[in-house]
């Protein structure tokens, strides 16, 4: 028994760092609907801001004015200037607003600080104190008990102050608090500067153990998630001791896991095993959003989108087709990777544009599939068959994750089909299963039907060829019965099923279709860069991905046209101007907040304004005045 | 005390207010009568702020009130006690309470309720969510009590209640209005609001259809052309 004490030392601290972070998280969301998956990258960047300023001033000013000052500065941003305007939105909508915070927040962070992992200088006095036969550090200790002083303040600002109740207020009505004069914007914004502080708090304190690393501090305060699901996202005390057994598990299992090599990223990967197990196993209606979107308040913006006309369908085919002539060697393969991120992005926006389910997992699905297709061509498989097996493969892995889908709206299918993503990150690529022993899977062009697709021109082509065929399919679901059920799904589950329709088959479909294309096209990919290691996609791409389609246009196919063009060619082109790669996921992030309730994107300003509601209303006057008259002329 | 002229009001493309024109003078009780999907309610959403106008103006205590939020127009006066869920169901009675007082003296507040409703003194500690409909209703009510409202707007307070209880919150709203305060009550229970009213509007299709002193409109047959037969 004596030999775990160390481990549960180590656990406990990990622990009070993620119930930190994730109490933040469950105030902000609790008293404003939004959960905020920037977070993390939060507290990433005000502990970034910290340990710059500790060199210049003394710690305990460098920690006032970054707990105390900066972060609720942020929060009260955030709250005030991005997310009221969505008031009233569907949940997808703060999804997607939120997760363009966090890529842009990371690529700010990438820009403004030295991110090359370094060194954090400890906060507190070093030593160990020795407890009951235990050795723990100083630092343990300080950490520990600043993660429980702070979970009682909470409780005791909840029931004992007025603000308190008047938070607690807000969370079960916000109307009514208006309506009694308490000011409920000025409460949510004070829930968001304390969810901010809390943020940067966690990050300042976990940044000694794991060293400054912009991707891994945000990582890791994320992995509050986990600790949040078990308190439902809403019960602090739950998800205070949900957290500390979270870290107490993750730091026990290292000890077991040593002895197994393939089970080397179930510690990293516990949080998300829990939150992704949580939400799945949970009895249907255990989550509910905190707030609901009621069709009375929403400010939908109801643009009408237009597909892509045949014409500039055609035009566009034309010029792909006449594209390779005109360029060489390097671009040629920038063009074919941007025609494959055309199926990537047209997959995604199956789910995100038609059907209104967010996937955080969709590089998973690619990955998984470039990683069969290699598997199976060394198998010796001709290429077009072994593309289509590995589509077939990674359908059915979607198809798993349509379970969730089935049972879970909104935000929770978000959570957790990132915590798939996560962990399958962790677990999976790590295990050899995917990438093979050596961590890299090399995927050869061999040929098909006696043609050769090693030329850089003949696999654009070919590339071409499957995505338009994926594109087809796309568009054949968009307009026929399963494309009306999926949109009806969105509008009204309780409808569609009040009319007899069980939503569990197209629900299903839509997931497996869209996986399946994702898989093709990362097939493609993996074909096209012949090789591919476990950061060739890694899970935040696709965070990136949701953002850039959200902000090219996530329901029409010129969106995903747009979006791999924004994403994969554009960026390209520009390398020569130095840096401008770093502002890329800035950009998209910034937009993304701003796009998050135009459904249509970019593509969408393209269009020319929208006169119809000019003419209805003309119209209606014109009848109103005509019924006037006929009254009169009666009388 | 509270004037709205010519509002227009919807949700989203949906007008539901097409020009109300509407008084309630001070001291005044006045009922707002009309059938269901007429826009009672959108009116007292309209007047407490909670929903914009795309039209016209409201003036609250000789001021303009339009560009002031709820709890703005919450502090100049104005209560509304919505339908159905005018407590925080999670909290206790005693936190509803003081939600209630805005911050004030809670324990004043909480002798003023109880001389009210008895009932809800022994109940406390309990959350709101738990009580019984009435009890619900008894402490939504009280709210209009506490603070120093001049003007509530009362939401179709009688649904699903017994009539034992309903006749003990309508008599509250009677002592509202012998305080002086004026009122604004949407009700079904016809009869019952005539006879506390000082003044009937009937709104039809978002419009107001009928303005008259509660005796013109038993005799004038309004309620048969707009309320169906039920009333009479």
């Amino acid at each position: 028994m004596k030999a775990y004490w160390p481990f549960v030392v180590v656990g406990l601290t990990a622990g009070s760092v993620y119930a930190l972070a994730a109490m933040g998280l469950v105030v902000t969301y609790t008293t404003s609907g939004v959960f905020n998956f920037a977070h993390g990258a939060t507290g990433m960047f005000a502990t970034f801001v910290f340990y710059q300023w500790r060199d210049a001033m003394p710690t305990w000013l460098a920690f006032v004015l970054v707990v105390l000052v900066l972060a609720p500065l942020f929060g009260a941003f955030v709250d005030s200037v991005l997310l009221r305007r969505l008031a009233g939105a569907p949940p997808s909508v703060y999804v997607v607003a939120s997760l363009g915070l966090l890529v842009a927040l990371q690529g700010t962070a990438l820009v403004v600080f030295d991110v090359r992992l370094r060194q954090a200088e400890p906060i507190f006095p070093q030593g160990t104190l020795r407890l009951a036969g235990v050795n723990v550090g100083y630092d343990q200790a300080w950490i520990v008990g600043i993660a429980a002083v702070a979970a009682v303040a909470l409780a005791l600002f909840f029931r004992r102050t007025h603000l308190g109740l008047q938070t607690r207020a807000v969370i079960a009505d916000g109307e009514l608090t208006e309506l009694v004069g308490a000011d409920s914007r000025r409460i949510t914004t004070f829930s968001w500067m304390l969810g901010s502080s809390f943020a940067a708090l966690s990050g300042i304190l976990l940044a000694p153990s794991i060293g400054l690393d912009a991707v891994i501090l945000t990582l890791l305060v994320v992995q509050a998630f986990g600790a949040a699901s078990v308190g439902r996202l809403t019960n602090l005390p739950l998800t205070y001791g949900g957290a500390l057994g979270i870290g107490i598990l993750a730091a026990l299992s290292t000890k077991f896991v040593t002895e197994y090599r393939g089970l080397a990223g179930v510690p990293s990967s516990l949080p998300f095993l829990v939150l992704f197990g949580v939400l799945v196993l949970s009895p249907k209606g255990t989550f509910r959003e905190v707030v609901e979107t009621s069709a009375r308040t929403a400010r939908r913006k109801e643009r009408r989108t237009r597909p892509l006309s045949a014409r500039a369908g055609v035009l566009l085919l034309a010029a792909a087709v006449a594209l390779p002539s005109l360029l060489t060697g390097s671009q040629l393969v920038t063009a074919t990777a941007t025609v494959a991120f055309v199926l990537i992005f047209a997959s995604l926006g199956l789910l995100v544009g038609l059907s209104r389910q967010v996937s955080l997992c969709h590089a998973t699905f690619a990955v998984i599939g470039a990683t069969t297709l290699a598997h199976l061509l060394s198998a010796g498989l001709p290429f077009p068959v072994a593309l289509l097996a590995a589509g077939l493969v990674v359908a059915p892995v979607g198809a798993l994750i349509a379970i969730p889908a089935l049972r879970l709206s909104g935000l929770f299918l978000a959570l957790a089909t990132f915590g798939f993503g996560v962990a399958a990150q962790y677990l999976l690529f790590s295990t050899g299963l995917l990438f093979g022993e050596d961590q890299r899977a090399i995927i050869g062009r061999p040929g098909a039907f006696g043609i050769s697709l090693r030329g850089d021109a003949a696999f654009y082509y070919f590339t071409l060829a499957v995505v338009v065929l994926g594109i087809v399919a796309v568009e054949v679901v968009r307009r026929t019965r399963l494309g009306r059920l999926l949109r009806a799904l969105a509008d009204s589950p309780d409808g569609v099923m009040s009319i007899g329709i069980n939503p569990t088959a197209s629900r299903v479909l839509v997931f497996a279709l869209s996986a399946f294309l994702a898989a093709v096209a990362g097939g493609l990919l993996g074909a096209l860069y012949q090789r591919f290691n476990t950061y060739t996609l890694d899970f935040f791409q696709s965070l990136v991905w949701l953002t850039v389609l959200v902000t090219a246009g996530a329901v029409s196919l010129g969106g995903s046209v747009l979006a791999a063009f924004l994403f994969v060619a554009v960026p390209s082109f520009f390398t020569r101007i130095s840096g401008f790669g770093d502002y890329e996921p800035i950009f998209f992030g910034v937009a993304a907040v701003l796009l998050a309730q135009a459904p249509d994107g970019l593509v969408g300003l393209l269009h020319p304004p929208d006169f119809s509601a000019l003419a209805t209303r003309v119209a209606w006057r014109r009848e109103e005045s005509w019924h006037r008259d006929r009254r009169e002329a009666v009388c | 005390m509270l004037t709205l002229s010519g509002v227009r009001a919807g949700y989203g493309r949906l007008e539901v207010l097409r020009g109300v024109d509407l008084t309630v003078p001070e001291g005044c009780a006045v009922a707002l009568l009309g059938a269901n999907g007429a826009g009672k309610t959108t009116l007292l959403r309209v007047a407490a702020g909670l929903l914009g106008t795309t039209y016209g103006t409201v003036r609250l205590a000789g001021r303009e009130a339009d560009s002031a939020r709820p709890h703005r127009r919450a502090r100049r006066g104005l209560c509304l006690i919505p339908e159905g869920r005018g407590i925080f169901r999670p909290l206790t009675v005693r936190e509803n309470i003081a939600m209630f007082c805005a911050g004030r003296d809670t324990a004043a507040g909480i002798e003023t309720v109880t001389a009210a409703f008895p009932v809800l003194g022994e109940r406390l500690s309990q959350r709101a969510g738990t009580l019984s409909g009435g009890q619900q209703q008894m402490l939504a009510v009280s709210r209009a009590l506490l603070g120093d409202y001049q003007l509530i707007l009362a939401d179709e307070l009688s649904v699903g209640l017994a009539p034992v209880i309903v006749d003990e919150i309508l008599a509250t709203i009677d002592v509202l209005r012998r305080q002086g305060r004026s009122l604004l009550i949407v009700e079904q229970y016809v009869d019952r609001v005539l006879e506390i009213a000082d003044y009937v509007y009937i709104l039809h299709k978002g419009q107001i259809a009928f303005v008259g002193e509660p005796a013109q409109c038993r005799q004038s047959g309004v309620f048969e052309r707009y309320l169906g037969a039920v009333a009479g």
